[in-house]
């Protein structure tokens, strides 16, 4: 799905060529163009209310890009990433409240990057250690496993535990200075968004080129036949391990750069919902693909908000519509995710690589 | 020993009730195959519906037959609507289309019911305790379990010795003979849905007279869960046996664990103890063993 049809009558000549991101000018100047919107266009047009938008759609790719590593790339179902989120949040929070840094390195703004990379590195263990169960089992029960990662983790080992320390109650609120990345504070919906797009283009590089090197491979020919894999040579636990590292990894990360957005963290924000919301965006936007991840984010993200929209008008005259939105946003969802299931089960990443396709061989149909 | 001995006998009761509902989950995956997670949420339309009509005036028995006939039409309609197409499909989307429908029913009943707790009024069970010997509970503890128990001896009698019965066993056992014998799947797959929607309603609307009803009744559809791994997924008998030793697990880490940690341990404990239970034994104790080629 991921091969690009090149123009007629042009080969590659090296394997550098062959291996290249962008194999023609026409994609180097379309993803340029899109880079230039990115970074350049939306932060100068989008408003708060839009960029907050933007800021989750975000959050949601970074999410859903471990969950997709795990369910679309590596086969081993999970219903908790929820939980190594947290524990990155909850991570990045406590040592940015609770460690104490050197001054120096609070003076260069180096605590919260470090403390980023530490959650990241926390979260990719902790997931490790609940992806133990995959040597033995694997599709419903690691599904039921995960599931009990969540749960630990979140409604009982943060509700009950780490949000105690200190006496702070339930909520950790974070001093807005703490957060900054060298000399720059992190404080406007805007410097999120850049925080945000940066984290989010390296990820997806960095997963992208695992994806093709003998790492990705491996975890590929797992999900294919898991059996046939071991069979082939390749160790099977190592890389289903590795697998869950990354995952974890990303989900810390993605947990750390969220806390900047949040004005205070708490175990409500990390609930079982979440590890389905991203479990639900791959599916609707397609496993097995990167693409998938981003569309699908946008799409669950600005549908959610359109209905948030559609609704507000009705909420004046039926008050309880208003009051009630997140259940009615509850039922959406999961009748989203059924229809979408029914009916479109191989995502928008596959009618997206048709539509590309189509017009690739355009006006010829072969 | 007394605290120990109610503890048990408390633990037994409740376990009867997770048997039911447990047994529901078993009959869907054994019949078509589907891993539901929307068994909570089943729990709550069937608990929700019985205590409208009854707090309407309705006598309770009445009101529990009006819950089974919606359960019947609601499992029905649910298994035509969504769960027919996916016969085949990976065992994730299967998954998912149970807990979208799961997001689907929780939104509604939240909208329509409030998340605040609701009693059956007035009250069907009395609040005097019952005194056996050294052992006391409360009455509707009983109750429960002897409505539990009738039930469980219902289903196995309709699936021992009734015609329907015996085709969906027949279908669960293997599908492709039954379809050669001239039996339906497709009115087997909607039976099991309607006969879990009917089990699972009327053990929400049990719980929901030991403490009230609200949402969080609905945590017993995820603790069906632990109780159908330990049985294994596939069996009948096994279901029973977990769901009432999931019951006597949690009400003993509550007598004996509460006090050691902060927060209840009751709600964790059956999960902690099925991810330890899934390294060691992943089949449960009655599942059959799948082996795999290549």
């Amino acid at each position: 799905m991921e091969n690009t049809y090149l123009p007629c009558g042009k080969y590659h000549q090296t394997y550098k060529d062959e291996h290249s991101w962008w194999k023609t000018k026409f994609i180097k100047s379309k993803m340029i163009l899109l880079l230039i919107v990115l970074f350049f266009v939306i932060p100068n047009v989008a408003q708060g209310y839009w960029m907050s938008i933007f800021n989750h759609v975000g959050y949601t790719i970074l999410g859903a890009l471990g969950v997709q590593l795990l369910i679309g790339y590596c086969g081993q179902l999970t219903l908790g990433h929820g939980a190594f989120i947290a524990i990155g949040s909850y991570t990045t929070t406590m040592l940015l409240l609770e460690f104490p840094w050197p001054q120096i390195i609070v003076d260069l703004g180096l605590s919260y990057p470090l403390s980023t990379i530490i959650a990241g590195i926390v979260a990719g263990l902790w997931s490790v250690l609940f992806g133990l169960p995959s040597a033995r089992i694997k599709g419903f029960y690691l599904i039921l496993t995960t599931m009990a990662a969540q749960f630990i983790t979140v409604d009982f080992l943060i509700t009950q535990y780490i949000s105690q320390i200190g006496g702070r109650g339930q909520a950790f609120s974070i001093p807005g200075e703490s957060i900054k990345i060298g000399p720059w504070v992190i404080d406007s919906n805007t410097k999120v968004y850049y925080l945000m797009l940066v984290l989010v283009i390296l990820i997806i590089i960095m997963l992208s080129n695992l994806l093709r090197s003998r790492v990705g491979r491996a975890w590929i020919a797992i999900r294919d036949n898991d059996i046939s894999a071991e069979v082939m040579g390749i160790n099977v636990l190592k890389y289903k391990l590795l697998a869950f590292f990354v995952a974890g990894f990303i989900a810390g990360i993605t947990g750390s750069f969220w806390i900047s957005n949040l004005s205070a963290v708490s175990p409500e924000h990390f609930e079982w919902f979440l590890s389905l919301w991203l479990v639900g965006v791959i599916l609707i936007g397609g496993t097995g693909s990167i693409h998938g991840v981003i569309f699908g984010s946008i799409f669950m993200v600005v549908t959610m908000e359109l209905l948030r929209m559609g609704i507000q008008p009705l909420g004046e005259t039926f008050p309880k519509l208003a009051s009630d939105f997140l259940y009615i946003r509850d039922s959406f969802f999961g009748l989203l995710i059924c229809v979408f299931l029914l009916y479109e089960p191989n995502g928008m990443a596959y009618r997206w690589w048709q539509i590309k396709s189509y017009f690739n061989l355009w006006p010829f149909s072969y | 020993m007394e605290l120990f001995l109610m503890t048990l006998v408390q633990g037994i009761m409740l376990g009867g009730l997770y048997a039911l509902v447990s047994l529901g989950w078993v009959l869907i995956y054994k019949c078509s195959g589907v891993l539901n997670l929307a068994m909570g949420e089943m729990t709550l339309i069937g608990a929700y519906v019985s205590l409208t009509f009854y707090n309407m005036g309705v006598p309770f028995i009445l009101s529990i037959v009006i819950s089974l006939v919606i359960g019947l039409v609601l499992g029905i309609l649910t298994e035509r609507i969504f769960l027919d197409k996916l016969i085949g499909e990976p065992v994730l989307t299967v998954i998912m289309v149970t807990v979208g429908l799961s997001y689907f029913f929780r939104g509604i009943i939240e909208f329509v019911f409030t998340t605040d707790t609701r009693l059956f009024t007035p009250p069907i069970f009395s609040i005097e305790p019952i005194r056996i010997g050294p052992v006391i509970f409360s009455e509707v503890f009983l109750w429960t379990f002897i409505a539990a128990l009738i039930l469980l001896v219902i289903f196995v009698a309709f699936f021992k010795f009734t015609k329907w019965g015996l085709a969906m066993q027949a279908t669960a056992d293997d599908e492709m003979a039954a379809l050669s014998i001239g039996i339906s799947a497709r009115f087997v797959y909607s039976a099991a849905w309607a006969i879990a929607f009917m089990a699972a309603g009327v053990g929400g609307t049990l719980l929901g007279n030991i403490n009230g009803l609200n949402i969080s009744v609905g945590y017993l559809g995820l603790l069906v869960l632990p109780a159908v791994v330990l049985g294994g997924l596939n069996s009948i008998p096994g279901a029973i046996v977990g769901g009432i030793v999931i019951g006597i697990l949690q009400n003993f880490c509550g007598t004996y664990l509460d006090q050691f940690f902060r927060g209840s341990v009751k709600e964790i404990a059956p999960f902690v103890f099925m991810a330890i239970f899934l390294l060691f034994k992943p089949y449960g104790l009655w599942g059959w063993e799948r082996i795999e080629r290549v």
